[in-house]
């Protein structure tokens, strides 16, 4: 109950316009297939192209598909992917850079040189050239995004695990002779992935434009799963005559996109992790200390 | 200074090995035999006869690293094999795009920077106003929109509701402004943050105070006294924008019809043709190492602070 409550008040500060767009977009990815009110791939050419009508809300396609239903589908599909890139590049982040954090030396030298080559490669190109390796598919994208997202998180849990591990308490871990396994396990992954998980929120929003833009190119999600970047460049060829299937699914996505980016520059704002300085350090060990005189004094 | 120079040379030339060896992996690690693939290409049976006979041309007997050797000695000198998919040497279409992608970037870093100083401005002279709040929330939409949605709102309004300019092609002047503009959008939503930024930090130094005491006007202090200070940061985040830019080409050429690198190696994915795919690989990560490069350089030009540090 405690947790809910300080959950809540955490939701409360950020803001609002942010928590409408990624509350609806996630209520529509989740719950897509309920609220769709056609068959997202039943045809029907003798419709094709039409405009809003009380059967077709938004139109149809140019095979007559239902606009709507394939817009809210799509929003399912943008959710699945882009939480299954997060999940995984998450993962490796957070091991690796933990790891980087807890070692330090020369494994955290080697480990952040990768993740810098890493972050100083355009992810578009990183995920275009593993897919053209590896050949298309559902799964090599998702594989070949989490390969391009990883040294973000992981370059994010590497400043969050040196700075709990410059925490007092691990030093007194470390003086009680908790053994390394205790340390990282019990104490520097439970801290790092809590804090970790609210920065990958923020990074949502660009991921789903990587689906989109993969799929727009033809790469990522196939036909007949509808998807925003797919359904757009299907709908290209008859911009001329049917605008309203070219600019559907590109400002759902833009909305999707605005609200997570509105997200992620309020906590770049409000926390930024900083490892503690030697300064500070200094001053916390003579804090501490000081506590003990008083003890003693007592 | 020379000092510098070397060491930051010294520097890329490491990032050079490093990114060469990157693309010689990737397409070693391939699945599949590339042998059993060329062979299939060239329209014959693969017997195991023939695959060996190809295999041995391409010299895939030979050790891993003599491999790499002799790949990039003929990379340095400009050969970067033979195309899996149409059989022409890799080079002869890389020099062909590498002019249509360098304007594409050239055009679109030029406009890039001369929106992004407009908006930033006029974020910095009416700080927490109308204009600035503005400024701010088309950044705001501009780093948000999909690039290829751009492209399509750039066609659907300028070349189908007002033919003004061409929706493709790449054939002079008029052509060219489209792609320009979808390529410059993204970039230009992040440098007016950069400059609006740098600007209002500029501007809460003491030499401002100095400035204004002696009598001059905010726009000749935004000018002269906080733009020379911002020009390291700008040209940084320039730099790196500019890098991203190539992977905006590769969404934004195809769209257009423009033959460029982007284009190519799009296609190059598509057909999993290893050698395009690994030429166009090395290009770009060279183009970001020297572009870091040369960031660095102009930053150190600019910026007496790093100037004196070094000398």
């Amino acid at each position: 109950m405690n947790m809910l409550k300080t959950i809540l008040a955490q939701i409360n500060k950020m803001p609002r316009a942010a928590l409408i767009t990624i509350g609806l977009f996630l209520a529509l990815g989740i719950f897509a297939p309920w609220i769709a009110p056609q068959d997202p791939s039943a045809q029907n050419l003798l419709d094709a192209g039409g405009g809003p009508s009380a059967a077709h809300w938004l139109g149809t396609d140019n095979l007559g598909r239902d606009t709507l239903s394939r817009l809210i589908i799509a929003a399912n599909t943008s959710l699945v992917s882009v939480g299954s890139v997060l999940i995984i590049a998450m993962t490796i982040g957070i091991l690796m850079g933990t790891i980087a954090g807890y070692h330090r030396g020369w494994v955290d030298d080697l480990l952040m040189r990768i993740v810098d080559v890493g972050l100083s490669i355009p992810s578009l190109i990183t995920a275009l050239a593993v897919i053209g390796i590896v050949g298309p598919g559902y799964w090599t994208m998702v594989m070949a995004l989490s390969l391009a997202w990883w040294p973000m998180s992981g370059r994010i849990s590497r400043g969050v695990a040196v700075s709990i591990m410059s925490k007092p308490h691990i030093e007194a871990l470390r003086v009680l002779g908790a053994s390394p396994w205790r340390i990282y396990f019990g104490h520097l992954l439970p801290g790092t992935i809590g804090q970790v998980m609210v920065y990958a929120t923020a990074d949502a929003g660009t991921a789903a434009l990587a689906v989109a833009t993969l799929s727009f190119l033809g790469l990522g999600i196939q036909p007949p799963t509808p998807e925003w970047g797919q359904m757009l460049v299907d709908a290209l060829p008859y911009l001329e005559s049917d605008p309203r299937q070219v600019l559907l699914p590109g400002f759902a996505l833009t909305a999707a996109v605005i609200g997570f980016n509105i997200l992620g520059e309020s906590i770049a704002l409000n926390r930024i992790p900083k490892p503690l300085t030697r300064r500070m350090l200094a001053l916390r060990r003579a804090e501490v200390a000081s506590w003990g005189k008083e003890n003693s004094n007592a | 200074m020379f000092h510098f120079i070397s060491k930051r040379l010294k520097h890329s030339l490491v990032l050079l090995f490093l990114a060469s060896l990157v693309c010689f992996t990737l397409v070693v690690s391939a699945p599949g035999n590339v042998a059993v693939l060329i062979a299939e290409l060239r329209g014959a049976v693969a017997t195991p006869g023939y695959v060996d006979q190809v295999a041995e041309e391409i010299g895939l007997h030979k050790p891993l690293l003599m491999r790499y050797v002799d790949w990039l000695g003929d990379a340095v000198q400009g050969d970067f094999g033979i195309s899996y998919r149409t059989g022409q040497a890799v080079n002869a279409d890389l020099s062909k795009r590498i002019l249509v992608t360098g304007m594409l970037i050239a055009g679109g870093g030029v406009i890039a920077t001369l929106i992004s100083l407009i908006l930033g401005f006029l974020g910095a002279f009416w700080p927490y106003r109308l204009p600035d709040r503005a400024s701010r929330g088309l950044a705001l939409i501009g780093a948000s929109t999909p690039t290829f949605f751009v492209g399509a709102l750039m066609i659907y309004a300028f070349s189908v509701s007002f033919r003004i300019f061409p929706s493709f092609g790449f054939e002079g002047p008029e052509s060219w402004v489209l792609p320009w503009l979808t390529v410059a959008v993204l970039p230009a939503a992040v440098l007016s943050r950069v400059v609006r930024v740098g600007l209002e930090d500029a501007m809460s130094s003491p030499f401002v105070l100095t400035a204004k005491s002696k009598g001059l006007g905010r726009t000749a202090i935004l000018l002269r006294e906080a733009l020379p200070n911002i020009t390291p940061i700008f040209i940084n985040a320039l730099g790196t924008q500019v890098g991203l830019m190539t992977a905006t080409a590769i969404i934004v050429e195809p769209l257009f019809a423009w033959q460029g690198l982007g284009d190519y190696f799009l296609a190059g994915v598509r057909f999993r043709d290893f050698m395009v795919v690994q030429a166009c690989l090395l290009l770009f990560l060279s183009f970001f190492i020297v572009v870091n490069l040369v960031v660095d350089l102009a930053v150190m030009l600019t910026d007496p602070r790093i100037r004196r540090q070094w000398s």
